[in-house]
């Protein structure tokens, strides 16, 4: 329910505007942002006062009285297994029969509560002991290192230890707010080319991704040269195919501390071993958003080459990609667009989106299907011809590649380019011009002798933009940033006073005299927040303001909304509607009505200083 | 070169352009003309492009996706202008089906390769052939061979660029995208063996 947004028109028109026969996204933007200013007027007026009870309420052992989903509880579970338990391995295996995995065009939430998982821990036998997989041993001598060439095997798994160094890479750099600057200091591109699965460095990595073919061949690896991982992947492919013959679906091994979860798309295996406590439910959404990104550069017709010749080497069409890749895996850690299905908009004053909607509106309305506006990873418009939209994960997708790929940056270009919600089977091209280096402008047409009719629009849409300033606007927005948890209205009684920053008009200033001054963070104790509306595909969060300042503290918040969303998104647990978790580290708050989902950290200690005023 | 010889009718011309701008299109004087680069990838198109058109070069590689389009103007001699609409396309070989949506309706083609990288030079081939079958039927071809500044690594001998390309009609050159060496030479030569709209005789 949540997520049938397959049919919701990301750009769709809202009631307000029907006469229009087009769909006007700059109406829904600012709409939306409108909701939000009022929803959390409303969240710092009305919905603060059942936190101090329940917080009040929750003597460490009351989670019972709480909404909490029991799904964490059995997270938690997992996570207690003793360290060294590499051999009681808990699988959840799938049925067959019960779900399509190939439909591609799924949405996400049926990939994530397909039927009924269960656990199994005697009919399926998956060994991860030694060298049991049958054909592992056919590849071991190839490349990879024979001693190690059983990759998953107990002692494999043990040694890729939790080395909070070895991740670095992930843990850096984290960008100031969700979503916007991201980084420019984080470099896309594949690291330690070098290593294999023998290399202890390899076998310490947090995280890693593979693709591989269903005859074992490696397509794509996170860390580690593909050619060199053969044996490794043939390891993995035999796991799969021997559950596979069993007639069940693997989908998720446990492993001590890490979790080994699966993803089958035809002759195309996803797979990702981890060990960073993340759901597997989230950890399976990446793989499909893997695959996503796979099918974007090459559609689905790859499978073709698969018919014909099984043992077909899939590495040379993606030469070149790394960068994409590694950059989509890395948003996997700081984007909440990639657990959220929905897309973020750059915060600007309503004239000017205005402005920037219209010109594309005309775009769209002279054959263009998609017509798209965007400051690195937030949207400024978006324009869909008539019945045409565009999924929030394509549009993740779409923003990674072309944000990933540097030639982008040098000059106009004119590029195939799949949707996989779109269209899974057939490419689309698309014009992608860099305004600024921020800014870029993506034109998407199924026409691939369009190009001259598209550079001619882009000069006009340009035109447009520099007189109406919105390039500026957009610089101006991304160094302001978006909303500021201080900002919030801290006394109830002015309704007026309300959160302007996304006008780009002066922040007012922090009330010097109110109590709540004392504490860090906007009132009650808020400190950081998601909005998500459900019929817009989007969201707003924001800015991490202290003290969630720290680019590890980021990253531990980004968890733990992503933890919460898994739990609030589960399927047999049913829809949930509210949910509070306290930790060490904050007090979470998630509410889900039909329209929106907010997602809130507050300060812990927040109930005994500012609750009671 | 046959592509010396006037051409009757020049809307068969090969890619004159006069799509986007019919007002100057038969103007003998100030030609536009549509090139394409093809070729391996990491062989330097895209820095011979930009070499020539922006005078930069940055030796960070860029892997092209789809097809970068530039445009470059340059004055000959005998005070003629070519406007060169340059395709400069991605050598990665998810792209090679669609080489035809870039070279379709090219008046030249810029086959490059890489004098230090053998295969690059097949692949060079591949390209001319395909050419062969499928351009333009007078469409201008050159042969690049880029990297020239890496002689020491060099494997492919100039000869061979040669032989190859006076076999196939083709013009010769090899170029370094690092250096500038011969790159606006190569584009001057090719507009010096552009068939001309209108022969003023
Ligand atoms: N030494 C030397 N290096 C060069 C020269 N030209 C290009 N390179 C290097 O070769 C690499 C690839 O160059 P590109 O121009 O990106 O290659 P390309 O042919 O456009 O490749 P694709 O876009 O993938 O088809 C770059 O990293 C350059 O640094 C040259 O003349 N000399
Ligand atoms: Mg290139």
């Amino acid at each position: 329910m949540l997520q049938d947004d397959d049919d919701a028109n990301s750009s769709s028109e809202t009631d307000s505007i029907d006469q229009n026969p087009n769909p006007n996204p700059t109406t829904s933007i600012d709409q939306s942002l409108d909701a939000i200013e009022g929803q959390l007027t409303s969240i710092s007026l009305h919905s603060i006062p059942p936190i101090p009870q329940i917080i009040s309420a929750l003597p460490s052992d009351s989670h019972s009285q709480l909404q909490q989903a029991t799904v964490a509880q059995n997270l938690e579970y997992i996570d207690t297994l003793p360290s060294d338990s590499h051999s009681q391995v808990e699988q959840v295996v799938e049925s067959p029969g019960e779900v399509d995995m190939e439909r591609g065009v799924v949405d996400n939430s049926v990939s994530r509560g397909q039927g009924v998982l269960w656990r199994n821990n005697s009919d399926v036998d998956v060994d991860v002991e030694g060298q049991g997989s049958p054909s592992s041993s056919g590849y071991a001598g190839g490349k990879g290192t024979s001693s190690s060439s059983s990759g998953i095997s107990g002692s494999g798994i043990e040694e890729i230890s939790g080395d909070d160094e070895v991740d670095r890479v992930e843990v850096v750099n984290r960008s100031a707010s969700f979503g916007a600057s991201v980084d420019s200091e984080w470099l896309p591109g594949k690291r330690h080319v070098n290593e294999d699965d023998a290399s202890v460095s390899w076998r310490k990595r947090k995280k890693h991704f593979f693709i591989l073919s269903h005859s074992g061949k490696p397509i794509y690896s996170r860390y580690g040269d593909e050619h060199r991982l053969a044996g490794f992947s043939a390891t993995l492919q035999a796991i799969i195919s021997f559950v596979e013959n069993g007639g069940d679906r693997v989908k998720l091994v446990r492993a001590g501390k890490h979790q080994v979860v699966f993803l089958v798309k035809g002759p195309i295996y996803l797979v990702c071993i981890s060990c960073t406590e993340e759901p597997h439910e989230s950890l399976s959404e990446q793989l499909e958003l893997l695959y996503g990104q796979m099918i974007l550069i090459l559609t689905k017709s790859i499978n073709r080459c698969f018919e014909k010749n099984a043992k077909f080497d899939m590495t040379p069409l993606l030469g070149g990609t790394d960068a994409v890749f590694s950059s989509l895996i890395h948003s996997f850690s700081w984007n909440p667009a990639t657990f959220l299905h929905a897309y973020s908009c750059l915060p600007l004053a309503y004239a000017t989106r205005q402005a920037a909607g219209a010109i594309l509106q005309d775009v769209a309305e002279s054959g263009v299907l998609f017509a798209i506006l965007m400051c690195k990873h937030k949207v400024i418009s978006l324009v869909g011809a008539q019945k045409a939209s565009l999924h929030p994960d394509d549009m993740l997708l779409l923003a990674n590649f072309v944000m990933s790929s540097e030639s982008f940056r040098t000059s106009e270009s004119f590029s195939p380019i799949c949707l996989p919600r779109y269209n899974p089977m057939a490419f689309l091209y698309t014009y992608v011009y860099y305004l600024d280096a921020d800014t870029y402008l993506m034109l998407l047409t199924a026409n691939p002798d369009a190009f001259h009719r598209l550079k001619d629009w882009r000069i006009r849409i340009e035109m447009v933009l520099l007189k109406s300033n919105v390039l500026n606007e957009a610089q101006r927005s991304m160094v302001d940033g978006g909303m500021h948890v201080e900002d919030l209205p801290v006394n109830p009684s002015p309704l007026s006073g309300s959160l302007s920053s996304h006008l780009g008009q002066p922040r007012p200033p922090l009330d010097s005299t109110d109590g709540c001054k004392t504490l860090l963070g906007g009132p009650a104790g808020l400190w950081h927040f998601i909005y998500r509306s459900i019929y817009l595909d989007q969201y707003v969060s924001s800015e991490f303001s202290s003290p969630v300042n720290t680019p590890k503290q980021q990253k531990r918040l980004f968890r733990a909304y992503q933890k919460l969303y898994t739990s609030m998104h589960d399927r047999e647990l049913g829809p949930h509607k509210t949910q509070f978790r306290r930790d060490n580290n904050y007090v979470l708050l998630c509410w889900v009505t039909q329209d929106f989902e907010l997602y809130a950290a507050f300060d812990p200690l927040a109930d005994k200083v500012c609750f009671l005023l | 070169m046959g592509c010396a010889s006037s051409l009757p009718d020049r809307t068969q011309g090969p890619g004159l352009l006069n799509n986007s701008d019919s007002s100057g299109a038969l103007d003998p004087k100030n030609l536009k003309v549509k090139l394409v680069l093809l070729g391996d990838s990491g062989v330097g198109k895209s820095c011979i492009v930009l070499r020539f058109v922006r005078g930069q070069f940055d030796p960070s590689s860029k892997v092209t996706v789809g097809a970068s389009f530039l445009s470059q103007t340059i004055a000959l001699q005998d005070s003629t202008t070519v406007k060169f609409e340059i395709w400069d396309t991605a050598g990665q070989e998810r792209y090679a089906a669609l080489a035809p949506l870039y070279y379709r309706g090219a008046a030249i083609a810029v086959v490059v390769y890489d004098i230090t990288n053998p295969d690059s030079f097949n692949k060079a081939q591949y390209w001319v052939k395909e050419l062969q079958k499928h351009g333009s039927p007078d469409i201008v071809m050159a042969l690049v061979g880029n990297k020239a500044d890496l002689h020491e690594k060099r494997e492919i001998q100039v000869q061979e660029g040669i032989d190859y390309a006076e076999k196939n009609g083709m013009f010769f050159i090899e170029t370094s995208a690092k250096t500038a060496d011969n790159i606006n030479q190569l584009f001057e030569e090719i507009a010096k063996r552009l068939p001309r709209p209108s022969t003023s005789s």
